[in-house]
């Protein structure tokens, strides 16, 4: 064997399976499809003023019409950060006749932990039994019970500032100490509760220092809230903050750039992956490695593509599809605009610095009484307040010099609700591929199908109600809001399509990430994914791959695998 | 003939962004031009216009104005790539906007508002008096109640941007603060508080 593990994919989870494994002792292999990106040598926009850009920071429109038609969708993606995302007409995918989806990607060392939104919310037993108590789905063969210890790990190495609440449906982790409410945020969390006692706004749970790790070299957060550039402070979460120095450490570790995972190869013999094959994007070489261990943590859909992708004699419908059930059940969590509210009297009031993260509003409905109207699970709110500011000036009246003194100042507070609600898992929606397209590597085109359905309607609805009712009660005055999802990809969480399980027959994976039908394959990003609730999933991917690493390698030295 | 030969290019708008820096005693503006195709550049009659429009909505105060930091050029160049969707075909034009039309459905603002403007200014409205009450009763109008878009509020809110993201609209007319260092979640506010251009999230949201 070449290495003890292959690790495909060097984002959020990829680098949490370099960290475990090279730490437990084994030789890895990393392979990632997009560039290198060095910590604190390669944030090329890091420190730039918006005069210091070509375009202002605002981005060449017309290249981004032609080459980044979906990138440019994702609020984060502007002239300071297009260099952390993929470019879409080099890197097409197809859609169903009735889909759309915004599929929002970063290829390059690091992944999306580049870009993410570093909110790190634990799951609940609510979400681990959802699809048992509801019946869509297949039942979760873990709860959270399992994940606690490894949510400990992962929170304390990561660094997760946030406030304890005590919430059943949204555990406390090991937090650092939060950021804090705004003047306007206090005061809508304290009228929220006298009114909605089981209702909580709190500070955002993320992934951002507000204590320095001097042992890992990280700094606390500057406030700067440029995250998406890259942060040489290391004050928020990623691989090149983080994992990757962790795993390098070991001297284990052996990293390849640009290249692209075509396929697994299967020996029918062993019932195991005999190798790894893969195509250099610079040169279209291809190249292959053997292992021990295999993680796939391409992103939940990539990896479901190798799957896909990885046919056999044996395995005709896709490596590790004895079920069939590879590529269906993808979700993606339904979120819109539930309100928008202007909120007088706190015109005495400002803040200093830029805050990386809103609020949350955790889940309240469909807990131990149902009552969702409509639907059987649940919706949470992230959101703040906030003071405009010159582009305020973009939707009023007015020239000259009285106009210019105007927008001198910080505008009306306004508080908004974005609401995210549970993605029901359905077959319907899945992954397929489009052999009769290729990309450049010559690999066949991934093809999503998915649309959202009556659950997810009937959330969004309640959501929109609910936003208005609560910020009217803090003395907001309601100008917007809506119950319409949008695009399926826009809250970047889409996951499932190699989904866990209890039965072999009905899911890929059991209740160690690992495939049922191949004892070296493990698969630990969001194609793991049984369902979705309604808070981001991250930190319960990276739980999950440090539980999956722990597992794999007793296995390995069982002789089990 | 090449595009960069007979365009708009970077280096001819640098030199226009040098002769407004002489003439203002201003730092060159930090913008800068990849090629136009000759059809969608500016005429330079629309250049000297969109700088004089910039001018009359964000006036030089105790800080330079808009036209006098590049903004009327920059305002050219993002609706020649289509910033804030200006190249996007419109669904429903008014006769008034018809002859300004390019095949794919697109307005051409820069014609546009030159006729117009002229129009309104009953000749060269660079020449007219009166004309910070001529673009006044424009912006009104865009703005009117229930009138929800209007190609005027397109190259008004470029105009903002041209300006407020150039170093003396955004860290001289605001404060700009790369590296707050802290976070302050409540502090007291005055009418003489002055916003920061740094703040993200009110830029995104506000």
């Amino acid at each position: 064997m070449d290495f003890d593990a292959i690790v495909v994919g060097s984002g959020i989870t990829g680098g949490w399976a370099a960290k475990e494994l090279t730490e437990a002792g084994l030789t890895v292999l990393m392979i990632e499809r997009g560039r290198e990106i060095r910590h604190q040598q390669d944030y090329e926009t890091e420190t730039k003023a918006p005069w210091e850009l070509p375009f202002l920071g605002q981005g060449d429109a017309a290249l981004f019409r032609a080459q980044y038609a979906v990138q440019r969708l994702n609020r984060h993606f502007t002239e300071f950060t297009q260099n952390h995302f993929v470019n879409d007409a080099e890197n097409p995918y197809a859609t169903g006749p009735d889909t759309a989806f915004s599929w929002f990607r970063s290829y390059q060392l690091g992944g999306r932990s580049l870009t993410w939104g570093r909110q790190s919310y634990r799951w609940s037993d609510y979400d681990f039994g959802a699809n048992k108590r509801d019946g869509h789905g297949t039942d979760w063969p873990i709860r959270y019970a399992d994940l606690a210890p490894w949510y400990d790990k992962v929170e304390a190495f990561i660094g997760v500032s946030g406030q304890a609440e005590g919430l059943a449906q949204l555990p406390d982790g090991r937090f650092q100490p939060p950021m804090a409410l705004n003047a306007v945020e206090q005061h809508v969390r304290e009228a929220i509760r006298s009114r909605w006692p089981d209702r909580c706004l709190t500070i955002g749970r993320t992934a951002n220092l507000t204590e320095a790790k001097d042992e890992e070299g990280r700094g606390p957060c500057q406030y700067r809230s440029i995250c998406a550039r890259g942060c040489s402070y290391g004050a928020y979460f990623s691989t090149q903050s983080s994992t990757l120095p962790a795993a390098q450490k070991t001297g284990r570790l052996t990293v390849i750039t640009d290249a692209v995972v075509e396929a697994l190869d299967y020996d029918p013999l062993t019932r195991k992956i005999s190798g790894v094959r893969w195509v250099e994007t610079r040169t279209k070489q291809r190249r292959r490695a053997s292992s021990r261990l295999v993680f796939l943590n391409a992103g939940a859909f990539n990896s479901v593509q190798v799957l896909l992708n990885s046919v056999s004699e044996a395995m005709p419908g896709g490596l590790a599809n004895s079920s069939g059930v590879l590529g269906t059940h993808i979700m993606d969590h339904a979120n819109t605009l539930s309100a928008m509210a202007l909120m007088p009297g706190f015109e005495a009031h400002t803040s200093f610095g830029n805050r990386p993260t809103g609020v949350i509003v955790a889940r309240y409905r469909n807990l131990d009484r149902m009552d969702g109207a409509g639907h059987s699970r649940g919706f949470s709110f992230q959101g703040g307040a906030l003071q405009s500011t010159w582009t305020a000036g973009k939707r009023e009246a007015g020239i000259g010099a009285a106009y210019k003194e105007k927008l001198r100042h910080p505008g009306m507070w306004k508080m908004v609700l974005v609401g995210f609600a549970d993605c029901v898992p359905r077959a319907s929606n899945r992954l397929t591929l489009d052999r009769s397209r290729t990309d450049a590597n010559g690999l066949p085109l991934l093809k999503i199908d998915f649309a959202f359905g009556q659950e997810e309607l009937a959330a969004l609805a309640q959501a929109k109600t609910d936003a208005a009712e609560m910020l009217t009660a803090a003395g907001g005055q309601v100008i917007m809001g809506s119950d319409r999802p949008g695009a399926g990809g826009t809250a970047i969480h889409e996951m499932g399509g190699a989904r866990m399980g209890h039965d072999p027959a009905t899911s890929v994976l059991n209740k160690w990430s690992q495939a049922h039908d191949v004892a070296n394959l493990f698969v630990t990003d969001g194609a793991q994914m049984s369902s979705s609730a309604c808070q981001n999933p991250s930190l319960t991917y990276m739980a999950l791959t440090a539980r999956a690493c722990a597992a794999a390698v007793s296995m390995l030295r069982d002789g089990q695998i | 003939m090449t595009a960069t030969a007979r365009g708009w290019n970077r280096r001819e708008f640098m030199g226009a962004a040098g002769l407004v820096a002489l003439a203002f005693g201003l730092p060159a503006a930090a913008v800068t031009l990849s090629s136009l195709d000759p059809a969608t550049a500016p005429t330079p009659a629309q250049r000297a216009l969109f700088r004089e429009v910039s001018q009359l909505v964000l006036p030089r105060t105790r800080t330079p104005g808009a036209g006098d930091v590049g903004a009327g050029d920059f305002v050219l160049l993002a609706l020649a790539h289509g910033l804030d969707g200006a190249r996007q075909p419109l669904a429903q034009p008014t006769p008034a906007l018809l002859p300004h039309l390019r095949p794919d459905g697109t307005l051409d603002h820069a014609a546009w508002l030159e006729a117009e403007l002229n129009r309104r200014a009953g000749g060269r409205f660079l020449r007219a008096a009166g004309r910070a009450g001529i673009l006044a009763a424009l912006d009104a109008e865009a703005y009117a109640e229930g009138r929800r878009d209007h190609p005027w509020r397109t190259v008004k809110g470029l105009i903002l941007t041209g300006y407020y993201t150039t170093e003396i609209g955004g860290a001289q007319e605001l404060r700009y603060e790369l590296v707050p260092g802290r976070w302050e979640p409540d502090l007291p506010a005055t009418p003489q508080t002055v916003a920061y251009s740094s703040d993200w999230t009110a830029v995104d949201f506000g």
